[in-house]
């Protein structure tokens, strides 16, 4: 099992870290930083979407669910995008 | 609407986030009004944000051998040192449709009292998205939101005085974290109303009270007992439990 993690300070917003554990999949993540996401407990939802995944990651697939996650809950990302967790889960995988 | 506002008073950090929470909750099932508090913390402590990790963060050994508490806020954004001395914290909590839906949108109406507050001490300050208050280029306050069962709560700090030493030997700060801003020396990042000029602490409560008095009906009032009550309460269940603190 490897373990990565890293860390991403996004321009003009909040550093966002991820701790994963992967095989040919991911197997484990924690999405940390000084991010604002309403409500709260979207993360979670973020975070069971992503575990699980095979790897390569389909960036379209992924994107597409966490934006479907995001628009469900009415949520609110300040300080990243869907788009930044995408690109750093990707680098963190590879 | 007719806000409560509550002057300056010391609680410990476990206890001004479980009042917080008690505040929410009061608003909610509408046995108290919306709510402008002002506080310190004693002993001094270190907040982090809901979503950061304990360990990252902070120097959990400094912070036992300096006796200054942690607490993890309900509200998202970075670690912030409370120096007992050294800064006002305010909490805001009212419905949610006293202010705009959009986040970004809604702190900006927010610390624009504190904008005020700090123009009247003759500080000329402003609002930085997402959530800072910079005097050119330095904060000098942060702010964060939660929004939960329709009640807002912001609350942030505005520092009075800066013991850069003592803070940045609590906090571990990422470099990744600084690596986009202009001034490196992460000491040389804040200021406080006392580095702007003379000031009195009761002075920055007193043009605080006064700057979040405008554009609202306001009644000078205190914790109830419930509240109290209820906050002593959501220390021992949770904002003083490893569960909590370490969840992350």
């Amino acid at each position: 099992m490897a373990k990565k993690t890293i860390e991403r300070k996004i321009p003009g917003g909040k550093l966002i870290r991820m701790d994963v554990e992967f095989t040919s999949k991911i197997e484990a993540l924690k999405i940390t930083g000084d991010f604002f996401l309403h409500p709260e407990e979207t993360l979670e939802s973020i975070v069971s979407a992503c575990v699980g995944l095979s790897l390569p990651i389909d960036k379209a697939y992924l994107t597409a669910q966490l934006e479907e996650i995001m628009l469900g809950s009415e949520a609110q990302l300040i300080g990243a995008e869907v788009a930044d967790l995408v690109s750093i889960l990707e680098e963190a995988v590879q | 609407m007719k806000y409560r506002m509550i002057s300056f008073q010391y609680f410990d950090a476990y206890m001004n986030m479980a009042i917080d929470e008690a505040i929410m909750e009061g608003v909610r099932l509408g046995t108290t009004l919306p709510t402008i508090r002002f506080y310190g913390w004693s002993p001094s402590a270190v907040s982090i944000g809901i979503f950061q990790g304990i360990h990252n963060e902070v120097n959990l050994q400094e912070t036992k051998k300096q006796g200054v508490d942690v607490v993890r806020r309900m509200t998202g954004g970075g670690a912030v040192y409370h120096d007992k001395l050294g800064e006002v914290t305010y909490s805001i909590i009212a419905p949610v449709d006293h202010f705009p839906s959009n986040i970004m949108a809604s702190y900006e109406l927010i610390c624009a009292d504190i904008l005020s507050a700090l123009s009247s001490m003759g500080i000329e300050a402003k609002f930085v998205p997402v959530n800072d208050i910079l005097v050119k280029e330095q904060k000098i306050s942060g702010n964060a939101q939660t929004r939960r069962d329709g009640i807002l709560l912001q609350h942030g700090t505005i520092l009075y005085q800066v013991d850069v030493e003592t803070m940045f030997s609590l906090l571990n700060v990422s470099e990744q974290k600084i690596s986009d801003k202009l001034i490196k020396s992460v000491k040389k990042r804040v200021t406080s109303v006392i580095d702007q000029g003379k000031a009195t602490m009761v002075d920055l409560q007193r043009a605080l009270e006064s700057g979040f008095s405008q554009d609202r009906q306001i009644v000078q009032g205190n914790y109830t007992d419930l509240e109290l009550e209820r906050a002593t309460v959501l220390v021992k269940e949770k904002f003083s439990s490893e569960a909590w603190n370490f969840r992350l």
